[in-house]
């Protein structure tokens, strides 16, 4: 006998679904029919959870919205220097992003065929990141604790190099990087990035304690 | 609202850097001592709440006017 699924759990068995057909193929590669051919239901079901195709794969950016990475403990447990910081808000970051690889797929999708809207879902996930920087990096400059540098460039070279390690290592599966963990290249590079703008991490004893 | 101490004006900031700046904040006030956060970013209910739950100190309220979000936090 087959086992009826309960609402909810049948909404969670095709938002999962979806995710994966969605970060396959992007949005419109993948067809309401095509979904429900992979469930097993019929198309009509579907559109009892969901009216469009359009509202089921808002449903699925909202569901990685709702794992929002939450970055309060990284900063509680930090010395408030930005080395320390930034160290920690990456470390969440690539953890949470390499648990859900199709999160990436659907970002490179969505970059070439999504729309302004999607965009800007994924362009928030990375801010975090960009105002930290920008904003930590104008503090230390009128400290003179670092040399002027342009902030906005150097929160996209953190944003590219970074991203480029999550696609190497989650969907590249690089021979080049194999020898390499995640972790260990993201604290590699957020090294080379504080060399390159000429923050030197004992450098933190002197920010000013109500900097950033 | 009640009285407070220390405002920090948090606004046009988004996660983590409100968090960060009432860590800092709250360094300079002494135990008992209330600081008063405005912030903008919808996140931040969410953010001050759990700030507060693990840091010891204590939300003693929250309020919203026109996008802008407002926290006292009295030192524990």
């Amino acid at each position: 006998m087959v086992k009826r699924l309960k609402a909810s759990e049948r909404k969670a068995t095709i938002l999962a679904v979806a995710k994966v057909l969605f970060s396959d193929r992007g949005y419109h590669g993948v067809s309401v029919d095509e979904i429900a051919r992979r469930l097993g239901v019929s198309p009509a079901i579907l559109y009892r959870h969901f009216p469009s195709k359009e509202a089921l794969y808002e449903e699925v950016l909202n569901a990685i919205a709702c794992k929002r990475e939450s970055y309060v403990e990284a900063v509680v447990n930090s010395d408030g220097s930005f080395a320390d910081v930034l160290r920690k808000i990456t470390r969440i970051y690539i953890e949470s992003v390499s648990r859900d690889p199709d999160y990436l797929r659907m970002e490179l999708q969505s970059a070439l065929e999504g729309s302004d809207a999607t965009r800007q879902f994924f362009e928030n996930r990375w801010r975090p990141f960009i105002d930290f920087i920008e904003y930590s990096l104008k503090e230390l400059v009128a400290g003179k604790t670092i040399e002027p540098v342009n902030e906005q460039l150097a929160a996209m070279a953190f944003q590219g190099m970074l991203r480029e390690a999550l696609y190497a290592k989650c969907i590249y599966h690089s021979a080049r990087y194999r020898n390499m963990d995640l972790a260990g290249i993201a604290e590699e590079l957020v090294t080379l990035f504080f060399r390159a703008v000429g923050y030197t991490e004992s450098e933190k004893c002197k920010e000013s304690p109500n900097s950033v | 609202m009640p009285d407070f101490d220390l405002e920090l004006d948090a606004r046009g900031l988004n996660c983590p850097l409100p968090i960060l700046r009432a860590k800092k904040s709250i360094n300079s006030l002494d135990s008992g001592q209330v600081l008063r956060i405005i912030a903008t970013d919808p996140g931040s209910v969410k953010d001050f709440e759990a700030f507060c739950k693990q840091t010891g100190n204590e939300l003693l309220d929250t309020a919203q006017n026109s996008g802008e979000y407002f926290f006292n936090i009295r030192k524990g």
